[in-house]
């Protein structure tokens, strides 16, 4: 009987919520609009600048070198002789001016060193671009010299190459692309699940106390839990929804976005299924314990706009530990962290986007945070039995 | 039946109802005389086990509140005016059908249940379209049909006229007295005593949460020297501070 009631109210509850605009709006706005957008503006933002740093290099060079002639090699460069060129460098007119002593040639002759300076405006992306092909074009230049004087002393170019490391990464294919996911994914993830539930958990208690539709189910011959675990599950089946969106439309974005990240997106391929099983119970366990949170607040909120404000500090919850732990590798997060809420969550988020899950983190992580849902359930359900908690006024 | 039984409710340090004592009998339409603010709506609350008297006790049906709430919910309907509690977002059917499944009806009997109200409430027309558009007169009217879906016992109808137009109030009263034949009873309160007049012979007036009367309307005239429903009322209000 309890499971039927419970199966009856949770279906009338999603479909009263699937029904309602505001909700839908509040539980996909964030995963299907918001992110892809900020995305892609981002990613148009920076490859604009980076085409239009490439296409055209305007220099100034000032005095007379070999050199000059490199420079004039570089892809999309063009000599310019600005009458004030530092005042032109400040304005943005000018990327970079490269100044030769008239010594310069004759010292390298000399076999001696010479110098150059290139002023250039660190503020400026399209300034940092000219002053980092010039760096490589100089460099290359110096090394011809070098080989060139190296020749003429009747040495190997190795002679000043005693020593070649070679530099292994140990890092997997997985942890490769799971280093940047592990980063951004956690917070997308848990903010989604914090924000996604929101409005359903607004709507189905404080939403209802204030239309009158609590009260009359109070007078069913039903259980106050049941009616509150039916609650809970809608809430927990908009905040999962809201997170796996907010999952595919990011990977969506990385993988075909204007970003070029190709392969930084993934799929359930990327997971092994022990790291997979681990993601999806720190999801439901997540989803439950912000449902049960915003439940709460619902429940003690006397109107819809009084829950508004009260769940608005929820997304701090969930964005303080995310970006707390983003800069983080997992093997720099500090043991404590997995038995603090949602910080447990979020480090194991990481553990499973970097490929591996050490057991005793997950066991600790998923057994702290199943008893804190226990609790915020426990919670709930006190204030949702309390004498006149389903009534308006 | 319904028996209320020195009933006393408390919220902090405000009592909203004081020792209430009367009895609604089987079959019979019983009016809840008394101002907003009397203390009507916490009574019906109490006997709707929403709200737990803090003295005293309040049977439906020989099952307490106290003691047996979900028996107590299985035979009462509430219809709650002013705001009348359904899902906007849901049809008449579905609102219907809804609480019907919390009943405990199985399918068939809910379909027979919901045909039946929708003819007998004239909402065939807009059993199928969404609440949330009806006018205050279609939407009583399925609050009706949804307080009516489980067939019960005992009717609790608290203010369920107020803001209806005059044909859905003569409608409205039809439907007591047919609920009346059917041998249900029918605790109403109002503070409309025109409406009482016509449908109830017993009543029990409170005022600030107290009882001031408890008898059949004959009786009450007699008491108060006055014909006029409306001049009782006027008079236990002024006197209420004397």
């Amino acid at each position: 009987m309890g499971r039927h009631i419970i199966w009856t109210v949770l279906r009338k509850e999603l479909l009263d919520l699937f029904r309602d605009r505001k909700t839908l709006l509040g539980t996909f706005l964030v995963p299907l609009v918001i992110i892809p957008f900020v995305f892609f503006l981002l990613g148009m933002s920076y490859s604009n600048v980076e085409k239009e740093a490439r296409a055209y290099v305007p220099i100034a060079i000032q005095g007379a070198s070999g050199l000059v002639a490199a420079l004039e090699k570089i892809p999309g460069a063009r000599i310019v002789q600005p009458k004030q060129p530092e005042q032109s460098l400040q304005a943005g007119e000018l990327r970079a001016i490269v100044t030769i002593p008239p010594s310069f040639d004759g010292r390298i002759r000399a076999g001696g060193t010479a110098e150059l300076t290139v002023a250039y405006d660190s503020t400026n992306q399209k300034s940092l671009y000219a002053k980092e092909v010039i760096e490589q074009t100089v460099k290359a230049y110096s090394q011809e010299i070098v080989a060139e004087r190296l020749r003429h002393a009747g040495l190997s170019e190795k002679a000043i190459e005693p020593i070649v490391p070679t530099f292994q990464n140990v890092a997997t294919e997985e942890r490769l692309s799971g280093g940047m996911l592990a980063g951004i994914i956690p917070l997308m993830l848990v903010v989604s699940l914090a924000s996604g539930g929101v409005a359903a958990a607004n709507d189905l208690v404080a939403g209802e106390k204030e239309r009158g539709t609590l009260e009359s189910l109070m007078t069913a011959p039903i259980a106050a839990n049941h009616i509150l675990t039916a609650k809970l599950l809608a809430v927990m089946v908009m905040s999962t929804m809201s997170a796996m969106a907010s999952l595919v439309s990011l990977s969506l974005v990385l993988s075909i976005g204007p970003l070029d990240m190709d392969g930084a997106g993934f799929s359930l391929g990327f997971f092994s299924p022990a790291t997979l099983s681990v993601l999806i119970l720190t999801i439901l366990l997540l989803s439950a314990l912000f449902a049960g949170l915003e439940l709460v607040l619902s429940t003690i909120a006397k109107s819809f706009k009084e829950g508004q404000t009260y769940m608005s500090g929820i997304i701090f919850v969930a964005m303080v530990p995310s970006y707390m732990l983003m800069p983080l590798n997992p093997v720099d997060i500090p043991r404590y962290y997995y038995v603090l809420p949602v910080f447990n969550g979020v480090a194991l988020c990481k553990e499973v986007f970097y490929g591996k899950v050490d057991p005793l983190h997950g066991l600790i992580g998923l057994g702290t945070t199943l008893l804190y849902v226990a609790a915020i359930i426990a919670l709930t359900a006190r204030l949702f039995r309390r004498e006149g908690a389903v009534i308006k006024n | 039946m319904i028996e209320v039984k020195q009933v006393a409710k408390r919220f902090d340090s405000f009592t909203a109802v004081h020792d209430l004592t009367f009895r609604v009998e089987a079959g019979e339409v019983y009016g809840l005389l008394g101002e907003n603010g009397a203390g009507k709506t916490t009574t019906m609350r109490m006997m709707a086990t929403i709200l737990q008297p803090t003295e005293g006790d309040i049977e439906i049906s020989g099952y307490s509140v106290r003691r047996d709430p979900a028996q107590v919910r299985r035979r009462i309907g509430i219809l709650f005016g002013g705001d009348v509690g359904l899902y906007n977002r849901l049809t008449a059917r579905e609102n219907i059908a809804y609480f019907g499944s919390l009943y405990g009806l199985a399918p068939a009997r809910l379909q027979e249940r919901i045909d039946s109200l929708s003819r007998l409430l004239d909402m065939e027309e807009f059993i199928d379209r969404r609440v949330g558009a009806f006018s205050r007169g279609m939407k009583q009217k399925v609050a009706i049909a949804r307080t009516l879906v489980h067939d019960p016992d005992v009717i609790l109808l608290d203010e369920p006229s107020t803001g209806l137009d005059v044909t859905t109030a003569n409608m409205f009263r039809r439907m007591v007295s047919r609920m009346q034949e059917e041998g249900k009873t029918i605790l109403f309160s109002s503070h409309n005593m025109g409406e009482i007049n016509k449908l109830c012979k017993r009543v029990a007036l409170i005022h600030k949460g107290r009882l001031r009367f408890a008898g059949t309307l004959d009786s009450l005239r007699q008491r108060f020297g006055l014909d006029d429903l409306d001049d009782i009322f006027m008079a236990v209000v002024e006197g209420s501070g004397q």
